[in-house]
């Protein structure tokens, strides 16, 4: 009976707990879209106005007084799939390697690897600014594209092979003695087989690349300028007077990735925890 | 012949990874390293001084704020995110009504960038309108003055921190509970152990190795924390919530004064290592373990 009683107590702690925890991880996202769909008059409302007519009016200024927002998302979307697309296949070959070879070498370039990603990325940007500069690649989307595969080649290569080293060797073997090339063993057999792994890393390189701050701050400035920075510029120009436009900024900066973060979630534990113990 | 094939294939398919990072990651922070040692601006040949930029940075007050500022906000992020984590990571084990749905919650800061983080933040600690603004006030408590007051500025970083990093906290703690077999607690329940003793013995050794891999990587990655700083209060008022990586940003680009800035970044490099160092000699154990 009393053990009974203790029990039901100890669910409605655990269910206040998870209250909270909700609360505290959605409610801030939840109020930012829900709030861009509000007039200013209700954004501040006290006590908060739950019973709203959505509207629009928000989004249409947006779109007629900071248009460039919507430039930004253009440019987020070309540096996301450029980097995507070109870290997707040098980590898949670099993995290849790891996986189905054995030399000294190899492992101090893998040990290489690992350790050169513990560099902060802000210390590169001293010698590359001028560099960059020199070369004309500033402002552009080639120049995020490449240093973000810079810094996530690592983690890419490791997390995809820890998949690649569960495909059998066997089927390799077997390939080869058909004939094919080792290129040809990656594109005709450990792709289709580590596609979970793959799609893994590629979801980590759009959440990263989507919202990346530091290098696109420091080395676009406007024609390849990305969405948070976009975004950043126009909380820091309204300074809290057009609060309505800046949520309608921010929630479509936010509502594509947070779908996509809801639909690949399986995706995003499996990687992160292959990630973050195989370094 | 075809056995010099096989030797260099791997070589080959680990290039393009190798050449990216030598290129951009390496080589650069090798060049940050020279020129910590000379003095150094926009089209000026750099010139050698020695250590004269270290010793220059170590005797600059700044330098020591933002330092300390940097090993606050870490000691304290980092810690209230493994203790917050593991509280979730343990409550969402033990729960098993709509589990994806709140897994895709509890992730869903993990989409955000900073810069959005930054506007939910300011909207909800707007100390007269907002809405943890207004709860303050109407609780009798003081509310965040970010803006104005340096500590509260501090406060305010922390918090957006912790939230922002705790998907990443949370979820190597709750793969880490996940995988520990339910025998072992079946089989302390057989032996009449209290919840908190399950917790104690079991749980807590078991996600040990878990957690410390989770604080390592915070504290690496907390230690170069910029953009929150930057976008929030820019290092102000008055330069008293800068970070170190503020402070090699404004040396840099501001005051362009190169060589300082370089000093600095070198420190952040030795700093991150100095880290690391457990982790790398165990993986480097590891890897060359059974070879000459």
């Amino acid at each position: 009976m009393a053990k009974r009683k203790s029990l039901r107590i100890s669910s409605l702690f655990k269910a206040l707990a998870m209250l909270a925890v909700c609360v505290w991880s959605g409610l801030p996202i939840a109020l930012i879209f829900i709030s861009s769909l509000k007039l200013p008059r209700d954004i501040f409302a006290s006590p908060p106005s739950l019973f709203f007519t959505p509207t629009f009016d928000n989004y249409a200024r947006l779109w007629a007084e900071a248009g460039n927002i919507f430039q930004g998302l253009f440019n987020s979307l070309i540096v996301t799939i450029g980097t995507m697309s070109l870290a997707v296949l040098v980590s898949l070959l670099a993995a290849y390697a790891y996986s189905r070879y054995r030399s000294r070498w190899l492992s101090v370039s893998a040990f290489f690897l690992i350790a050169i990603r513990l560099i902060p990325p802000i210390v590169i940007t001293i010698p590359l600014f001028p560099a960059v500069n020199a070369l004309g690649l500033n402002d552009t989307h080639f120049i995020l594209i490449i240093l973000y595969t810079a810094f996530f080649v690592s983690l890419g290569t490791f997390v995809m092979r820890t998949f690649i080293d569960q495909i059998p060797r066997e089927l390799d073997e077997a390939a080869i003695i058909d004939g094919a090339s080792r290129l040809q063993v990656i594109s005709k057999v450990i792709l289709p087989l580590s596609a979970q792994g793959i799609v893994a890393v590629a979801v980590f390189i759009i959440v990263y690349a989507w919202n990346e701050f530091l290098f696109a701050f420091i080395f676009t400035s406007s024609f390849a300028k990305t969405a948070p920075l976009a975004l950043a510029e126009l909380n820091d120009s309204f300074d809290g007077v057009q609060w309505g436009v800046v949520f309608a900024a921010a929630s479509v900066q936010l509502v594509p990735i947070l779908l996509f973060i809801i639909m690949t979630q399986k995706y995003l534990v499996a990687g992160l925890t292959a990630g973050a113990t195989k370094g | 012949m075809k056995g010099n094939r096989i030797a260099i294939a791997p070589y080959v398919l680990i290039a393009p990874a190798q050449l990216l990072v030598i290129a951009l990651i390496f080589v650069p922070a090798l060049y940050v390293l020279f020129l910590s040692f000379h003095t150094s601006s926009f089209g000026q040949a750099p010139i050698f001084v020695g250590l004269q930029n270290y010793v220059a940075i170590l005797s600059d007050g700044y330098f020591w704020r933002a330092l300390t500022n940097t090993v606050i906000i870490i000691l304290i992020v980092v810690h209230l995110e493994i203790v917050i984590g593991l509280g979730m990571a343990l409550l969402l084990a033990s729960w098993t009504r709509w589990r994806p749905a709140l897994l895709a919650i509890i992730l869903a800061p993990y989409a955000v960038t900073e810069a959005s983080a930054v506007v939910i933040w300011r909207f909800l600690f707007e100390p007269q309108m907002g809405a943890v603004g207004q709860a303050l006030t109407a609780l009798g408590l003081p509310t965040l003055e970010w803006a104005v007051e340096p500590m509260h500025g501090l406060i305010m970083v922390a918090l957006l921190s912790v939230w922002l990093h705790l998907p990443f906290t949370f979820i190597i703690l709750y793969a880490a509970r996940l995988a520990i077999p339910t025998d072992l607690y079946e089989a302390g329940a057989i032996d009449g152990a209290t919840p908190w003793q399950q917790f104690r013995r079991l749980t807590l050794p078991l996600l040990l190795p878990a957690m410390l891999i989770a604080m390592l990587f915070r504290y690496i990655f907390a230690f170069r924390l910029f953009s929150e700083v930057w976008l929030l209060t820019g290092g102000g008022p008055a330069r008293t919530t800068e970070v170190s990586a503020v402070y090699l940003y404004l040396e840099a680009f501001r005051y362009h004064s190169f060589g300082t800035a370089s000093a600095t970044g070198w420190l952040l490099v030795l700093a991150s290592f100095g880290l690391a160092y457990v982790y790398l000699r165990s993986i480097y154990k590891e890897m060359f373990r059974g070879q000459a």
